[in-house]
């Protein structure tokens, strides 16, 4: 949370975070660039030029694939959310990665040339109708394109200038880019390869990304967020007793909105599931030191007004609530983001023994 | 709704204890995943082809007859310790170029000829020097070459630009190598044929279009693939040349 916007808000986590990214994406050029030559010892070496370029697009899709494995991961157990924290550094990383990756082979196979390098990416080969043989590059361009302006634009402010909804639809397009790379690698370099280990890794890794993507849509869908039954406007949540303090219950609104009713020292409030960040699951966040907590970014808010604390001025919309003998009830329309609601007091529930 | 018994990660705080564990088991996997896909994926490229230049034999100057079959070989009439009298040289610029232009004027006629030697077995190419030493007229009358005539065949093979084959760039062939070879090719440097049965001995050679003209554009889309085609073919000197027929072309099973 920021009232100002600064490059990097950095605390340990992230630190430590961005330590282990480094970490891993150096073991890995380190270990191909000047540890596998040795290995290979071919009596004629694969041109340096065209080991950098693959070691550098190598590291971009295994990077991408963890990035995008991060996700659903996090969806199907929670332990992984630490993971979400930081994501952001890690696909501007991979950025550097792919932009490396792009500049070696650009420098090399288009270079050299009596036409401008650029254009000549754009016109060596144009056989657009064939599938053997397809100007993979074009592929490439798109998914490093993408990739640039996802990175350019991965800042809270472009998040907050384009709204959350706009930015996060503008950051889905990392899907279609990961596609075109696989489309990129599978036309191209796949298309020559004798030994296939890279082949059966670059598959391994796609299928992951497909598969606990499905998994994880399968997982929400089986213990997902339920809809209430809507009666003149207000929508059963479920009843009093469901609620654990400090915790709440997640309902989809008949427009498709999330609303999450939250258990505060015996009182319920209801707001808006949507983070004002980046629309993270406030309903699967946590009451620490009476603020509502985002467990994506850590974003907090009062329960009651949906407004952060000061200095902060992030606000979510609030529901009103009333109980209807033992069910919560909210009501579908939402007040306007920072509006206070009076919380409504849980009955004391008696011990059964006493009502014996 | 969440559940209380799960550790809560917050970004700014310390992480609970229960979830430590767990993190460490995390960052273990994620840096063993990338140094064994470092290792396995390096370690486990194809080897490039034998070829490559040589600049370790230095400048070589040899002197021979110019022939343009359109792209220009060099017949070499006075050769020296390493290239000897008798050999044929294909020749090309430096860079992605041919040397057309240098030597258009040339042909049937004695030339000395400085460049770095880019050698596949015993098949030879020089990388002309750039400079005025590159192509050196030379008085004399050129001595008549023999052509031998080889018939019309048919072949399965690739079509790539004879440079990259020659081992200017190692891979040189193939469809990652796809635009790279197009790039060669407009430059004019001279197109092979990697044929996958060799014929008379050699398992590429020179390829022109019909009638010696240069390689007709419609070759340009199978190149990197494995094709079929007919030509006719010769042999000059150690090379060989297919003037290829373009209606034949077709993609075929590698």
């Amino acid at each position: 949370m920021s009232v100002k916007y600064i490059p990097v808000q950095w605390n340990q986590n992230k630190w430590i975070y961005d330590a282990v990214m480094l970490i891993g994406v150096v073991a890995f050029l380190y270990i191909f660039l000047f540890v596998t030559p040795d290995i290979l010892s071919h009596d004629y070496r694969i041109n340096p030029q065209v080991h950098n370029a693959r070691a550098f697009g190598a590291c971009a899709f295994l990077m991408l694939t963890v990035i995008l494995c991060i996700g659903p991961l996090a969806r199907i157990d929670k332990r992984f959310l630490p993971l979400l924290y930081n994501r952001r550094h890690f696909g501007v990383m991979t950025t550097f990665v792919a932009l490396s990756h792009a500049s070696y082979i650009i420098n090399w196979y288009f270079a050299f040339a009596r036409s401008d390098k650029y254009e000549a990416l754009l016109f060596a080969n144009t056989s657009y109708t064939q599938i053997a043989g397809f100007p993979f590059e074009v592929f490439g361009v798109f998914a490093l394109t993408t990739l640039l302006i996802l990175a350019a634009t991965s800042h809270d402010f472009w998040l907050k200038f384009l709204t959350p909804p706009v930015w996060k639809r503008l950051h889905s397009l990392i899907y279609v880019a990961y596609v075109a790379i696989v489309a990129h690698v599978s036309l191209g370099i796949l298309q020559d390869q004798q030994n296939h280990v890279f082949s059966f890794i670059f598959m391994a890794g796609a299928l992951l990304v497909a598969g606990l993507h499905a998994y994880a849509a399968w997982w929400q869908w089986r213990g997902g967020d339920s809809r209430g039954t809507v009666r003149d406007g207000w929508l059963t949540v479920g009843n009093i007793g469901e609620i654990e303090d400090g915790l709440a219950k997640i309902k989809v609104l008949p427009n498709g909105d999330r609303v999450a009713v939250f258990n505060q020292a015996g009182k319920l409030s209801a707001i808006s599931n949507a983070c004002a960040h980046q629309n993270g699951p406030l309903g699967e966040g946590r009451i620490l030191d009476c603020l509502v907590t985002c467990p994506w970014h850590g974003f907090q808010y009062n329960v009651t007004d949906g407004r952060s604390p000061a200095p902060f001025t992030e606000m979510v919309p609030t529901f009103n609530l009333r109980l209807r003998g033992a069910d919560i009830e909210v009501h579908t329309d939402p007040n306007p983001p920072g509006t206070y609601v009076e919380p409504v007091p849980l009955p004391q529930l008696q011990p059964v023994e006493t009502l014996a | 709704m969440s559940d209380k018994n799960t550790p809560f990660f917050v970004g700014y705080l310390p992480s609970p204890g229960p979830l430590r564990w767990f993190l460490m088991t995390t960052i273990g996997l994620f840096i063993a995943t990338f140094v064994s896909a470092g290792l396995f994926i390096g370690a486990t490229q194809d080897a490039p082809m034998p070829s490559g230049f040589r600049f370790d034999y230095g400048p070589q100057t040899v002197t021979g007859v110019i022939e343009l079959t359109p792209y220009p070989i060099l017949r070499v009439t006075q050769g020296n310790e390493l290239i000897q009298e008798g050999k044929t040289l294909m020749l090309a610029g430096q860079g992605k170029n041919g040397i057309d232009q240098r030597v258009m004027e040339a042909d049937g006629q004695l030339r000395s000829i400085t460049g770095i030697v880019l050698q596949r077995g015993t098949i030879d190419m020089l990388q002309v020097d750039g400079r005025a030493r590159g192509v050196v007229d030379v008085e004399g009358t050129a001595p008549p070459m023999e052509t031998v005539p080889l018939g019309r065949w048919s072949l399965a093979g690739e079509i790539c630009d004879g440079k990259c084959l020659y081992g200017a760039m190692r891979p040189g062939t193939g469809l990652a190598h796809r635009a790279c070879a197009a790039l060669c090719l407009i430059g004019d440097v001279p197109p092979v044929f990697v044929s996958s049965q060799p014929i008379e001995g050699s398992d590429f050679m020179l390829i022109t279009g019909p009638d010696g003209t240069v390689l007709p554009r419609a070759a340009y889309d199978f190149i990197g693939q494995f094709v079929s085609l007919e030509g006719d073919l010769e042999r000059r000197g150690d090379v060989m040349i297919l003037r290829i027929d373009p209606q034949t072309m077709e993609l075929t099973a590698g």
